[in-house]
């Protein structure tokens, strides 16, 4: 024990320097100069790139600024617009439906018209199809009197053509055309 | 067929006829035939049915008017039918009598009628027509049975017509 306090106070003895806590004049000019050469060294090439550091961090908390700025006023907008679409899709409902209302009555309108006219149409021709079918059944009957009439005629003519009345119509056209010039 | 070409076989005919020197048999049994031609059906189908070989047509032609017609008109008709022209038969026939009438200078008269003519009925309906009409007729009766009754006379473009038929088709048009 004794030992470690004389070597530290050997260590500490003042006669070895000026003074026991501050260095020697020269080691103090020295180091001040030193100093002062480092922090001019400093300030000349690492301050303007702090400089530089510190203005695009500050750009980029701006332009976050700026974003969110920008993204509330775009939300604002939205809110905005949804509020006009919500108003717009009201109206457009009123419209569609007042619409639909118009076509309706001009749909019933028109199909009642169409049936009409069709109805007026069919009944025009059953009256012609049955004036027809009254004329045909006429007719008909007169064709069919006709060709009863005339198939009787030439079997009545055919049963009586018999030799004595050939000869007499063939000495008949001798004489007629004997006697017609 | 063309017209020059039945005015040839026509002609052809009727020389053949002439120089055998029986024209007017020839004529008159070639226009019944032809008459007979022109009215059954089956006989105009044989006769130009080229699907039927014309030894064949040629003997129908010879069975047909074998022993009532001259030998020169059946070699005739077979000849036409031979050549292939069966279905201008008639054409060339009408022709040749209008040919040989004309050689007489007689105009042909066509009399169709529903029973046969007898000879004497013939002779005195020919005389009435060239009496009637002012013209010498070379007169051809045809029996059809047609006309049921009565006589229909054709010389040339007039038509004098007393048939049974004509009238029974007037009253149905009347009626």
């Amino acid at each position: 024990m004794n030992l470690i306090f004389k070597a530290l106070l050997a260590v500490e003895d003042p006669t070895q320097t000026h003074h026991w806590l501050l260095p020697e004049t020269a080691e103090i000019i020295y180091g001040g100069l030193a100093s002062v050469i480092v922090f001019a060294g400093l300030f000349k090439f690492a301050g303007p790139m702090v400089k530089k550091s510190m203005k695009a961090r500050t750009e980029k908390i701006q332009g976050e600024l700026d974003g969110a700025a920008n993204a509330r006023s775009k939300s604002e907008s939205d809110a905005s617009g949804i509020r006009t679409a919500l108003g717009d899709i009201e109206s457009e409902r009123r419209k569609i439906l007042a619409e639909a209302d118009t076509q309706a009555t001009a749909i019933l309108t028109d199909g009642r018209a169409r049936l009409l006219k069709e109805v007026a149409e069919l009944e025009a021709k059953a009256v012609a199809d049955l004036a027809a079918a009254r004329g045909r059944s006429g007719e008909e009957l007169r064709g069919e009197i006709s060709r009863l009439s005339s198939a009787a005629i030439s079997s009545a003519v055919a049963a009586s053509l018999n030799e004595r009345a050939q000869q007499e119509l063939i000495e008949g056209f001798i004489k007629s055309v004997g006697a017609s010039k | 067929m063309s017209d020059a070409r039945i005015e040839a076989y026509s002609r052809a005919l009727f020389e053949v006829a002439q120089a055998e020197g029986n024209l007017l048999v020839v004529e008159d049994e070639l226009f019944r035939m032809a008459r007979a031609v022109e009215s059954n059906e089956q006989l105009r189908a044989t006769l130009t049915d080229a699907t039927i070989p014309v030894a064949r047509r040629q003997q129908v032609v010879e069975e047909l008017l074998g022993g009532k017609a001259s030998n020169t008109s059946v070699q005739l008709v077979s000849l036409l039918v031979g050549a292939g022209r069966g279905r201008d038969l008639v054409a060339i026939v009408d022709r040749l009598v209008q040919r040989a009438s004309s050689e007489q200078q007689r105009e042909v008269a066509e009399v169709r009628s529903a029973v046969a003519l007898s000879d004497d009925q013939t002779k005195r309906l020919a005389e009435a027509l060239s009496k009637s009409t002012g013209r010498k007729l070379n007169l051809k009766v045809v029996v059809d049975p047609s006309v049921l009754g009565g006589l229909v006379a054709t010389v040339g473009d007039e038509v004098i017509d007393d048939t049974v038929r004509t009238r029974l088709e007037q009253i149905k048009t009347r009626i």
